[in-house]
């Protein structure tokens, strides 16, 4: 049993070892705000660029199948720990062309149409701002909301609803 | 009997209005208590197209809900009219057989019924009617969301938009004359306004990122909606034109479906800020938001009565929506039972009174007074997201 005398110095070391640790969560907190939680004095996000004109996240020279849709909890537009990791591949594709990505967000079918239109926007900025603090390039990323419309799946059901609330990723060419 | 009795007294003691073309009373004629309704006879309009008119008039009163319909023959409020060569003459008799109510309209069947049923309305409740006033929505008839217009009682639906795309959140102007929607021709969500006389479109708020839930201020000379161009869903104030955009809110949640006091002063709308959407009012200078104390937790889709008075809104409820209206001066909130557990995108008709919304694929007008339910328009696919004009 190792017996730990408090003197004054351990006492400055244990104090130093907890505030470090402190700082790391902390440092983990902001990341978790960067990617879309609530902070109570927000100014503004990252401005989106101007749209590439002729070409839209529905186009036919779109490529909308190499990633994998985002997925979202109910009522919610934070990207989800579990969820975050389909990022990376999303970075890596968009640094290696040189075309545009559009984030499309939509929702399930439990809201009201309007603000149906507002979440599906606010998850495809979300993402957004997740891929800016992964190093992507803002003035190459769009987004567009279909809310409630076109969903994955027309079904009413959990599972249905779960497979809408998403945001899809199309690159441009 | 005692009910009569009153009337006949109230009606004699009442100056009796002079036979003129034009009657327009600044006052009401006749006091109703909200419990009452008036009786009212209506005798057929003769005349060519006498027996249209007389049918859209019989509705149009029925609706308004200030009216008890009564057989004629006796004494008391009867309208009566003539119809020829395209225009109908009105009239409104009292009690004692004295003109109330005196007129000659013009324009098709229809527009002359809902003319003369609206100044039956004004003359004797002193409130606005419905009768003349417009509606539009989104239905899926066509396999796609598109835009339709239609008088406020279901008759002379017309397709507005052809975009074969999704075309949805259409609002009117309060002179009904002008049409804003959010489509997606150019794959983002744009404002497009459109002048209903001439058709003429125009893309007026096409920021990057989704631009959507245009409404008019009062005046018609200014658009509020959310536009999301600096990475977040933000309200707006632009324009009629699309032009000075002005940003009213900074916020790290989701602005959604302003809707504009009849003033023009403030702008009530939804905000969840990282929670469940809630109400709040600002001023159209921008500033400082204020919650709307509704008592509910996920609330959306604010409409602002024409008098000022109440807010109509959606609360989420269970896995459906109810209409609920708050009163400002009160502070008190009703939740419609009659509208049921599945009704989205309450808005407020001319008379502050009635509100249209959908029930599952269908339109419904509900008296928010009486709690009387009438389906105006089922058979387009679904309908969605109603508006109404003045």
């Amino acid at each position: 049993m190792l017996h730990l005398r408090l003197t004054p110095i351990t006492r400055l070391f244990g104090t130093a070892l907890i505030a470090l640790s402190l700082a790391a969560c902390a440092g983990a907190n902001k990341k978790k705000q960067y990617a879309g939680s609530e902070d109570g004095d927000f100014v503004s996000g990252s401005s989106l660029p101007e749209r590439q004109e002729g070409v839209s996240f529905l186009s036919g020279n779109v490529d909308r199948q190499s990633v994998s849709p985002v997925y979202f909890a109910f009522d919610s537009y934070e990207v989800e720990p579990g969820e975050a990791y389909k990022l990376d591949a999303v970075v890596r594709k968009l640094q290696g062309g040189s075309g545009q990505l559009i984030i499309a967000g939509f929702t399930d079918e439990r809201g009201t149409w309007e603000y149906n239109r507002g979440l599906g926007e606010r998850r495809a900025q979300a993402v957004r701002a997740h891929l800016l603090s992964l190093g992507a390039d803002g003035s190459r990323i769009q987004t567009t909301s279909f809310g409630a419309d076109m969903p994955a799946d027309p079904a009413s059901n959990e599972a249905a609803w779960a497979k809408n609330r998403r945001a899809e990723f199309g690159f441009t060419p | 009997m005692l009910r009569k009795i009153l009337l006949a007294l109230t009606l004699l003691s009442l100056p009796v209005l002079p036979p003129v073309a034009q009657v327009r009373a600044e006052t009401p004629t006749i006091t109703v208590s909200k419990s009452d309704s008036i009786a009212l006879a209506l005798t057929p309009i003769s005349g060519s197209e006498g027996e249209l008119v007389t049918s859209v008039l019989r509705n149009d009163l029925s609706l308004a809900g200030y009216f008890n319909l009564v057989s004629g023959g006796q004494p008391g409020l009867t309208v009566s009219g003539s119809d020829s060569g395209g225009v109908t003459s009105g009239r409104v008799t009292d009690f004692s057989g004295g003109t109330v109510l005196q007129r000659q309209y013009r324009g098709d069947a229809r527009q002359r019924a809902h003319a003369f049923a609206r100044d039956i309305i004004e003359t004797l409740t002193g409130n606005p009617g419905l009768p003349g006033s417009r509606i539009a929505f989104v239905a899926t008839r066509t396999g796609r969301k598109e835009i339709y217009t239609a008088d406020y009682d279901g008759s002379n639906v017309r397709q507005l938009t052809h975009d074969g795309n999704i075309s949805v959140a259409p609002a009117l102007s309060a002179d009904g004359r002008r049409l804003a929607y959010t489509g997606y021709l150019k794959g983002y969500a744009d404002i497009y306004t459109i002048e209903l006389g001439s058709g003429a479109r125009r893309r007026v708020v096409k920021f990057p990122g989704t631009n959507s839930g245009a409404t008019w201020s009062p005046d018609g000379s200014r658009l509020a909606c959310t536009v999301s161009r600096d990475g977040n869903p933000e309200l707006y104030i632009v324009s009629a034109s699309g032009s000075g955009a002005q940003r009213l809110t900074h916020t790290s949640g989701v602005e959604s479906s302003p809707s504009w006091s009849p003033d023009g002063q403030e702008i009530v709308y939804a905000a969840d800020n990282g929670g469940a959407p809630r109400l709040y009012r600002i001023s159209a200078n921008g500033g400082r938001p204020r919650p709307v104390a509704s008592g509910y937790r996920f609330t959306t889709e604010p409409d602002w009565s024409p008098d000022g008075k109440k807010i109509a809104f959606n609360l989420r409820e269970g896995g459906g929506f109810r209409v609920a209206v708050h009163d400002l001066a009160s502070g008190q909130t009703q939740t419609l039972s009659s509208a049921g557990s599945n009704a989205q995108n309450p808005v407020w008709g001319p008379d502050s009174r009635h509100l249209l919304f959908t029930d599952g694929p269908n339109l419904v007008m509900i008296d928010s007074r009486t709690g009387r339910r009438t389906t105006i328009l089922d058979g387009l696919g679904a309908i969605s997201e109603p508006a109404w004009s003045r």
